[in-house]
């Protein structure tokens, strides 16, 4: 096992992969450059495209030269840079993350990207590259001594027999095994079943990538028919439903076999285990990536379903976890609805024994006539509240036909409607022994779960419309997730106990 | 639940120091005033004065003098502060109000700050933050030695805190 106590540098075989990496960095106006200057003068092309191969491998060479690591005096240290030296020191005791990614080309060097992350910053200490086995060897290591090192008072979220021998396996870090870690014993939470990919077309987080690809499908003109003939007319009119019919077909079947693949590339071979003190998930066809968060660290879950996905009983699970940039660490991706809720489930409990009451399918307590009036009239806010007065302007003014502007306006009510109503059936909460239950969302509904350890303080305010129902809004602060989980137009007689129940005095 | 009787919440017991309430009226105040002096300035150099400039004006203008007279006094009943061997508990507001509750060991600073307008009327605020962004809680208008004694006491007992309090 390698030393940490002495400077390390990447491997060796990362000399293939930096000078791509440089290359990506300046390629763009390299290129922009060249082909500009290209075009006047194509013998420049001769002497500056060599030039930038050989300048690419050069500052991939500078970078791996520079770049060294090492562990002491109980902090993971990096060094990088020629100029500008710079020094990025991470106490152990302070690690909480250390992901690893391999893009195709690096699995065919054997080689994987490190990245330690602290969680106070944004800032990501990244290794470009270690071998596998280092990589893993490195992760175990800075996992296992971060776990020794965290103090007492700070476990109280997670007392399992697991842990503590994971602990007691790293107490002396120079001398754990190469994976000491995934010695203990694992505990196997979910791993991808193809068949979900069907509930990828229903979630629009990859349309953004479709939208500009027909985007720039787009910037190419169709030619224009010119028509003469009453009866070619009728043939285009024609034709044209076929296109539009054909084309919305089309664009239909091609979303659902782009999502699809997506899906299956992006989530191949998942695994969600937990590996002694940390959850850890592993994916990827092209790219592989493994992400790692403690167990410790865990605040509660969200169950989303996005209206979509709702349709065909598909659901997203998040953990809210405390110190992450995000503070939400989606552990599953659109699987079925019993799938998130069971996952979820797991991960709340992880090593404690579940409770009696199951948080992610307690019946949630209503909020009243009160609270469901207040989702209707937020509900026509949201549609009517910005339609009726366009419409009305659209009508003094006479740029839209009166019927086109009431037509609007009806449906903006309907929709309002429909807001209001699907607000007010998800609006609700529980308290449970362990937890706090909230339910929420509008179109989407979406199930938060809060430990009521991971609540750090209460915020109760009343604006003057609630203080007539005599309602409130509920705030539990935390460090994990957003870091507030709200509970809207909750009646003060139930608010005031919640805190008090959960916070005494 | 591990409570047999859930309660309902106190409200918090210390009221701010009177000077904030004098702050409040003469800030209030001056605000007024600074808003009727641009007015007159903008009614002096504009070469044309349409009759909507008035409206717009005293639409800004004319809430501020209920808010001079109503608001010092309301603020003053509404804000309310406690400090309990567990917990922060603050209230705040006068249109919206507010209450705020950090238990004590989930406090990771204590900040007091003066502006130079709370100096002229010898008040201070004091801010007790957590670890999450949602939760910091600040206590508007505590007399000096007050607020001095709040940090130093609020100081000993989170320094006593172990672990990072998230």
């Amino acid at each position: 096992m390698t030393s940490y106590d002495e400077w390390q540098r990447t491997h060796r075989r990362s000399l293939l992969v930096l000078p791509i990496t440089a290359a990506k960095s300046f390629l763009l106006p390299v290129a922009i450059a060249m082909v500009g200057i290209g075009a006047q003068q194509p013998k420049i092309l001769l002497v500056a495209g060599p030039l930038a191969v050989v300048g690419s491998i050069g500052l991939g060479w500078v970078v791996w030269a520079t770049t060294r690591y090492r562990i002491a005096d109980g902090a993971f240290v990096v060094q990088r840079g020629v100029l500008n030296r710079t020094s990025l020191t991470a106490p152990v005791d302070r690690i909480r993350s250390v992901d690893l990614e391999a893009s195709l080309l690096h699995r065919v060097l054997g080689l994987e990207k490190v990245a330690v992350g602290t969680g106070v910053d944004d800032t990501r200490i990244e290794l470009n590259s270690l071998s596998t086995e280092e990589a893993e060897q490195l992760r175990t290591l800075l996992l296992g001594m971060a776990h020794v090192a965290e103090s007492p008072a700070d476990t109280e979220m997670s007392h399992s027999g697991l842990e503590h021998e994971a602990t007691a396996a790293a107490v002396d870090p120079p001398q754990v095994p190469a994976g000491a870690a995934t010695s203990a014993p694992e505990q196997v939470l979910a791993t991808l079943d193809p068949k979900w990919s069907r509930f990828a077309p229903f979630s629009l987080v990859r349309l953004a990538v479709v939208g500009a690809a027909l985007g720039a499908l787009t910037q190419f003109d169709l030619p224009v028919i010119e028509t003469g003939a009453a009866l070619w007319d009728k043939l285009i009119e024609l034709s044209v439903m076929v296109v539009v019919v054909g084309l919305v077909v089309g664009a239909l079947a091609a979303w659902t076999a782009l999502s699809v693949v997506g899906y299956l590339v992006q989530w191949w071979d998942l695994r969600l285990f937990r590996e002694g003190g940390n959850l850890r998930l592993t994916r990827g066809l092209l790219t592989t990536s493994s992400t790692t968060v403690e167990v410790a660290r865990i605040r509660g879950v969200e169950v989303t379903e996005p209206v979509l996905l709702r349709m065909v009983n598909g659901a997203e699970a998040t953990a809210l976890v405390t110190g992450l940039e995000s503070g939400k660490y989606a552990v599953l991706p659109q699987v079925p609805r019993a799938v998130a809720t069971s996952v979820a489930g797991q991960v709340l409990w992880l090593g404690e024994e579940p409770g009696t009451v199951d948080p992610l399918a307690v019946p949630l307590v209503r909020h009243g006539a009160a609270a469901t009036r207040r989702c209707h009239i937020r509900g026509q806010l949201a549609w009517t509240g910005w339609v009726l007065p366009l419409a009305l302007l659209a009508i003094v003014f006479d740029v839209a036909p009166t019927a086109l502007a009431v037509g609007a306006v009806s449906v903006a009510v309907l929709l309002g409607l429909l807001d209001g109503f699907f607000a007010s059936r998800h609006l609700g909460h529980a308290l449970t022994d362990d937890h706090l239950v909230v339910g929420s969302g509008q179109l989407t509904r979406t199930r938060t779960v809060l430990e009521r350890a991971g609540i750090i303080g209460w915020v109760l305010s009343q604006n003057p419309f609630q203080r007539r129902h005599d309602l409130v809004t509920l705030i539990a602060t935390t460090a994990a997730g957003a870091e507030h989980v709200t509970v809207r137009d909750i009646p003060r007689s139930l608010a005031e106990p919640i805190v008090t129940t959960v916070t005494p005095s | 639940m591990n409570s047999t009787v859930p309660v309902a919440l106190r409200e918090p017991a210390n009221l701010v120091s009177p000077n904030a309430v004098r702050m409040w009226r003469v800030t209030s105040w001056a605000s007024f005033a600074a808003m009727v002096v641009v007015a007159l300035v903008l009614w002096l150099v504009l070469p044309t004065w349409p009759w909507w400039a008035t409206v717009i004006a005293l639409v800004c203008i004319v809430p501020e003098i209920p808010v001079a007279i109503w608001m010092p006094r309301i603020r003053y009943r509404v804000h309310r502060w406690e400090i309990t061997d567990e917990a922060v508990h603050t209230r705040s507001g006068w249109i919206s109000t507010e209450r705020r509750v950090a238990p004590l060991n989930r406090v990771q600073t204590v900040d007091s700050s003066q502006g130079p307008i709370q100096r002229w009327f010898g008040v201070s605020s004091v801010t007790v933050t957590t670890a999450s962004a949602a939760g910091p809680i600040t206590i508007d208008g505590l007399d000096d030695e007050v607020a001095r004694q709040v940090v130093a006491d609020l100081t000993t007992v989170t320094a006593a805190i172990e672990g990072d309090a998230t």
